[in-house]
């Protein structure tokens, strides 16, 4: 029926994931301890924001074009001519979901820090660091789960967006 | 908030995290065992005769494969035991129907076709293999 992209190794997402995963780390810590400021040039200039953002566009980029996003390439590079060849691929388009999720859950975070919305960074961070690090370490893919509820509801799928 | 705290803040969402990840990977091989009224009359349209493994899955689902490579392999090496593979990319009132929330999930059949037991998620092959020889083991007497 619909053309079967080419298999990835699967273990790509999941080294994106932990790299991913710590630098969700590092911003939670960020905004813990760096008092954001009331003027909003001070909010975007807030260090923890500035590295959301980087973590945002990042997860942007793994969603238009998979194949040249930075995580995917430095593993291709440097990790996995060092590994044996993977038992199995996988379709590329759950991760790829994935990586949507989490730039809405990130650009959530940055929207309520630009609103002044106490917390609401920190806990976007949170968030996403909980998907990332479940997929780093379990091979957990909450973004991928997600799919089919989403689907029952209607929102996504073969009705609203091909 | 002084470093310190926000470290332990951070140490503990780490362990919270790697806790529950825990946990979920251990439920996904508990079996929820007894039949469900939704799935009367439903069929998946492949029948072992001893017993059938039914696999939901999706087009977006990263571990699927790696499930049905699984239950491939104890199907052929079980007698009577057939695998079907229904995916439900375009069939959400079948979802609804069954009350699948995620994939991959697995039915185990017995010989009549009722479900005896689902898994959510990627359940180990051992939890699978016992599970099998539970309902081939003890047919249901309706």
């Amino acid at each position: 029926m619909s053309d079967v992209p080419v298999g990835i190794d699967p273990r790509g997402p999941r080294f994106g994931a932990a790299i991913t995963s710590v630098l969700l780390l590092v911003v939670v810590l960020l905004a813990l301890t760096v008092l954001p400021l009331t003027p909003i040039a001070a909010r975007i200039l807030d260090p923890a924001f500035l590295l959301l953002l980087v973590v945002a566009l990042l997860f942007l980029w793994a969603v238009l074009s998979p194949r040249t996003a930075p995580w995917g390439a430095l593993y291709r590079r440097l990790v996995q001519p060092r590994l044996a060849p993977p038992a199995e691929r996988e379709d590329p388009r759950p991760p790829r979901f994935a990586q949507g999720v989490g730039l809405l859950v990130s650009v959530i975070g940055l929207v309520l820090q630009l609103a002044g919305v106490p917390w609401g960074l920190p806990i976007a961070a949170a968030a996403a660091f909980v998907a990332a690090f479940l997929n780093a370490v379990f091979g957990l893919c909450l973004g991928c789960q997600l799919y089919l509820l989403l689907q029952r509801l209607g929102l996504v799928g073969r009705h609203a967006a091909a | 908030m002084p470093l310190w705290i926000a470290v332990l803040v951070l140490a503990a969402l780490v362990v919270a995290t790697a806790g529950g990840g825990w946990a979920l990977r251990r439920r996904e091989s508990r079996p929820r065992q007894g039949a469900s009224a939704s799935s009367e009359g439903w069929d998946p349209g492949v029948h072992g005769e001893r017993a059938t493994l039914v696999q939901f899955s999706t087009e977006l689902c990263a571990r699927c494969p790696q499930v049905r490579r699984m239950l491939h392999a104890l199907a052929d090496e079980t007698d009577g035991v057939a695998l079907a593979e229904v995916d439900l990319t375009h069939r959400r009132e079948l979802a609804a129907r069954l009350h699948i929330l995620q994939t991959p999930t697995v039915f185990v059949l017995d010989a009549s076709g009722a479900v005896r037991s689902r898994f959510a998620g990627v359940p180990r092959r051992n939890a699978v293999a016992a599970e099998l020889d539970r309902v081939i083991g003890e047919p249901t007497h309706v």
